[in-house]
C-alpha cells in the first residue's frame, strides 16, 4: 500500500521507511508538516503515519486542516510523550490511531495493516468465518465445524476482534485497548494468558490450530 | 523618609480621608456661619423695632419733652456707639442723640459709619428711620456683634480643622509605619525566596487582618512549592541513580557483543537483551513521565461522571485467570456505587496496578479480594486484599516513594513505580490511599470522597464492552 510519512527525524524516517519498504509498501517520507500537509491533500494515501512534533506546522494542527478540507485516509500519531491526554488529543483531532515512541517496527506495522484495512463507513458483517470457525455476532454464537462452542464475552470480543483482522497481526497492545479497554503496559500477562484460554476452546480439541503466536509481536488468526 | 511615607498606602488613604473630612468641615462651618448670622440679624431687627416703639410711645401730644430726654439717656447709654440715636425735628434740625447725621430715607436700611458722621472706618450699621409726630426718630445698631459671634464660630472650626489635620498626619505616619514594617517583612521574605531560600517564611501577627491572610497564602504557596521542589529535586537524584544501574548494565551488554562479534562469536542473544534492556529503561521513564503529568493536575480538565463498578468487573475479568494461572484466587465483591467525578484510565490503571503488586508478590495459594463498600451511599472505599506475605510496618510508607523497591537485590520485575502512580492517580481523584496489615497480608484501601457529581446510583454492571 502507498504510505504517507511525516516525520522530522532523519534516523526514525530512514529505518522506518527501510522496514516498509521490505515490507512491500511504498512510503512517501516528508520531513516538513506544511509540505505533509500539502502532499496529503494532492495525494491519494492508503495510510498516513504523523509525528506530532514537527516543523512547519504541528501535527495536530495537520490533521486537523486535513479532516477540515473533507479527507478521511486513515493516520496514526506518532508521539515521544506517551501521556493519555495526547492520546486523546490526537484522536480527537481525527487521529485514528496513536502509537509512542520508542516503538517496535513489528508494532506500527501491525497497527498500519489494521487501519488501512479498515474500509470507510463498514457495514458490520452478522457472521465472520476463518477456516470452519465460525462467529454470529447478533446470537453471540462461536462454533467450529459441527462443534459449538461456549465463549465468555470477553473471549467472544477477543475473538471477533481477532477474526475481523485475519492473517493481520495484532500486537498485545493493540488487543489490551480493543477488547479491555486498557491504555496501560500490564506487568502481568493478561493477553497470555486469556489468548491462551481461548486457544483452549477453539484450537486444542482440533487438528489445526488457528490461532497462532507471531513471536516478539502478537497473534494472528488464520486457516 | 518623606518619600517612603509619601509611598505607603496607609499613609495616602489618611490623607486622602482627612482631605475628605476637612472638606465636609468647610462645608458645615459655611452653612452654620449663614445659619447664626441669619438668627442675629433677625434678633438686632427685633431689638431695634422694639427700641423704635418703646422710644415713640413716650412722644405725648405735642410733648416733646420726653422724647427728647429718653433718646438722650439712650444716647448717653451708649458711649461706645454700639447703638446709635438721633432725633430731628420738622427742620431737620437735631433735637438729641449721639450722632449727628443720617440717611433720609425712612425704614430699613444699612449704612456705613461715615454716613452717619462717625469716624470708625469699617463699621457697617443697621438703621431704622421712621416718623414721631413731625419729628424723625433714628436707630441703629453696629453689625459688629453680629461679626464677632461669627468669627467666633469660623475660628473654633479652623482651630478644630488644624488640630484635626495635625492629629490625622500623626496617626497617619504611626500606621503607615507600622503598616509599612509589615510589608517590608514579606517584601524582605519575597526577596530571600527570590534568592533561592526557600525555607523563609513571613512572620504572621495573628491580627486576623488582609495583611496577615495575605502572608498566610504566601506562606502556603511558598510551603507547597518548596514542597514541590524538594520532590523535583529528590526525583532527579532517584532517576539518576536508578537509570545507572540499567544503562550501566546495557553499554557492558553492548560491549560484550562488540567483544563477541570480534571473536566471531554470535551475537544475536547479546542484542536481545540489550533491546530487553533499553525496552526496561524506556518502561521506567514512561512511568516517571506519566507521574508527572498526573501530579500536574491537567488530567482533571478531562474528568467525566463515571461508574466505578464496571472498571473493576471489567479488570476482574481481565485478572481473574491470570491468577488462576498463578495458583491464586481473585475473588470480587462490589455494592452498589455512587457515580464519581474522575479518569476512566486512570482509575483502571490505578486498581490494575494493585491488583497486578497483589498476583506478582503473593505466593501461589493466596486469595485476592477485590471488594467497594459504599457508606451511606456517598463515601466509598474500593480495597485490594490478599493473604501473602505483607509489607513490614516501617516499609508501609516508603513504597510510595518513587523507584523504592522492597526487594532490594531487584531481582523481581517492576520499576518501582507502580505504588506512586496508584497515589497520583488516587491524589488527583481527591482520593486517599491507605495500607494496612490484613493479618497475615497486605490490605490496600483507596477511599473516595464524596463527590457532587454522585447525585444517581448507577447500575452495578452496566455492559460496557468496549468491543
Amino acid at each position: 500500500m502507498r504510505i504517507l510519512f511525516v516525520e522530522d527525524d532523519a534516523r526514525t524516517a530512514e529505518y522506518v521507511n527501510r522496514g516498509l519498504t521490505e515490507a512491500g509498501h511504498v512510503t512517501d517520507v516528508i520531513r516538513d508538516g506544511r509540505d505533509g500537509l500539502v502532499q496529503a491533500m494532492n495525494e491519494r494515501f492508503d495510510v498516513m503515519v504523523i509525528d506530532r512534533m514537527l516543523p512547519g506546522l504541528d501535527g495536530l494542527s495537520l490533521v486537523k486542516a486535513l479532516r477540515a478540507s473533507g479527507n478521511t485516509t486513515p493516520v496514526l500519531f506518532l508521539t515521544a510523550v506517551g501521556g493519555v491526554d495526547d492520546r486523546v488529543d490526537g484522536l480527537e483531532a481525527g487521529g485514528d490511531d496513536y502509537l509512542v515512541k520508542p516503538f517496535a517496527f513489528s508494532e506500527l506495522l501491525a497497527r498500519l495493516n489494521a487501519l488501512a484495512r479498515r474500509p470507510p463507513a463498514q457495514t458490520e458483517k452478522i457472521k465472520l468465518q476463518v477456516g470452519d470457525l465460525e462467529i454470529d455476532l447478533v446470537r453471540h454464537s462461536c462454533r467450529r465445524g459441527s462443534v459449538a462452542i461456549d465463549l465468555l464475552p470477553r473471549e467472544f470480543s477477543l475473538l471477533t476482534y481477532l477474526m475481523q483482522n485475519e492473517n493481520r497481526v495484532l500486537t498485545r497492545t493493540m488487543l489490551l485497548e480493543r477488547v479491555w479497554d486498557f491504555h496501560f503496559d500490564p506487568q502481568t500477562s493478561v493477553v497470555e494468558t486469556h489468548i491462551s484460554r481461548l486457544r483452549a476452546k477453539i484450537d486444542k480439541p482440533f487438528d489445526r490450530p488457528l490461532l497462532h503466536t507471531i513471536r516478539n509481536t502478537g497473534y494472528s488468526l488464520h486457516a | 523618609m518623606l518619600k517612603a511615607l509619601y509611598r505607603s498606602t496607609p499613609f495616602r488613604l489618611m490623607a486622602l480621608l482627612s482631605m475628605a473630612f476637612l472638606a465636609f468641615l468647610g462645608l458645615a462651618g459655611f452653612i452654620a456661619f449663614g445659619l447664626i448670622r441669619a438668627e442675629l440679624d433677625a434678633r438686632l431687627t427685633q431689638q431695634l423695632e422694639q427700641t423704635f416703639s418703646i422710644i415713640a410711645q413716650s412722644y405725648g401730644e405735642n410733648d416733646l419733652t420726653d422724647l427728647v430726654d429718653l433718646v438722650r439717656s439712650n444716647a448717653a447709654a451708649n458711649p461706645a456707639l454700639e447703638r446709635v440715636f438721633l432725633l430731628r425735628g420738622p427742620a431737620s434740625e437735631v433735637l438729641g442723640g449721639n450722632i449727628t447725621t443720617a440717611p433720609t430715607a425712612t425704614g430699613w436700611s444699612v449704612t456705613t459709619a461715615a454716613q452717619l458722621g462717625l469716624t470708625a472706618d469699617d463699621e457697617m450699621y443697621r438703621i431704622y428711620s421712621g416718623a414721631v409726630g413731625g419729628n424723625t426718630l433714628v436707630v441703629g445698631a453696629s453689625f459688629d456683634e453680629t461679626e464677632a459671634v461669627g468669627s467666633i464660630v469660623l475660628n473654633s472650626l479652623g482651630m478644630a480643622g488644624v488640630l484635626f489635620v495635625i492629629l490625622v498626619v500623626i496617626a497617619g505616619i504611626l500606621i503607615a509605619t507600622r503598616g509599612q514594617r509589615r510589608m517590608d517583612r514579606i517584601a524582605n521574605t519575597m526577596a530571600l525566596v527570590g534568592r533561592g531560600e526557600l525555607a523563609a517564611r513571613i512572620p504572621v501577627q495573628r491580627n486576623r487582618d488582609d495583611l496577615d491572610d495575605l502572608s498566610t497564602q504566601i506562606n502556603h504557596a511558598l510551603e507547597r512549592l518548596a514542597g514541590l521542589v524538594e520532590g523535583m529535586r529528590q526525583v532527579s537524584v532517584d532517576i539518576a541513580h536508578d537509570l545507572k544501574t540499567p544503562l550501566n548494565r546495557l553499554s557492558f551488554t553492548v560491549q560484550n557483543a562488540i567483544e563477541s562479534e570480534e571473536a566471531g562469536q554470535s551475537v544475536a542473544t547479546l542484542l536481545q537483551q540489550a533491546q530487553e534492556e533499553t525496552r526496561q529503561i524506556n518502561m521506567t521513564f514512561e512511568a516517571l513521565l506519566r507521574i508527572a503529568q498526573i501530579e500536574s493536575g491537567a488530567r482533571r480538565a478531562r474528568f467525566k461522571d463515571l461508574a466505578v463498578a464496571p472498571i473493576l468487573q471489567t479488570l476482574f475479568e481481565a485478572y481473574a485467570d491470570v491468577a488462576e494461572e498463578n495458583g491464586q484466587t481473585l475473588t470480587i465483591a462490589v455494592e452498589p456505587l455512587p457515580d464519581i467525578h474522575g479518569d476512566k484510565d486512570l482509575l483502571t490503571q490505578l486498581f490494575a496496578n494493585l491488583i497486578e503488586n497483589a498476583i506478582r508478590h503473593c505466593p501461589p495459594g493466596t486469595t485476592i479480594a477485590m471488594s467497594a463498600d459504599a457508606t451511606n451511599g456517598q463515601v466509598f472505599e474500593v480495597s485490594v486484599r490478599d493473604n501473602g506475605s505483607g509489607i513490614p510496618d516501617a516499609e508501609r510508607d516508603k513504597v510510595f516513594q518513587r523507584l523504592y523497591r522492597l526487594d532490594k537485590s531487584r531481582s523481581t520485575p517492576g520499576h518501582g513505580l507502580g505504588l506512586s502512580l496508584v497515589k497520583a492517580i488516587a491524589e488527583l481523584h481527591g482520593a486517599t490511599i491507605m495500607l494496612a496489615d490484613n493479618r497475615p497480608g497486605l490490605c490496600v484501601r483507596v477511599k473516595f470522597p464524596q463527590t457532587n457529581a454522585a447525585t444517581t446510583q448507577s447500575n452495578q454492571f452496566t455492559d460496557r464492552n468496549p468491543a
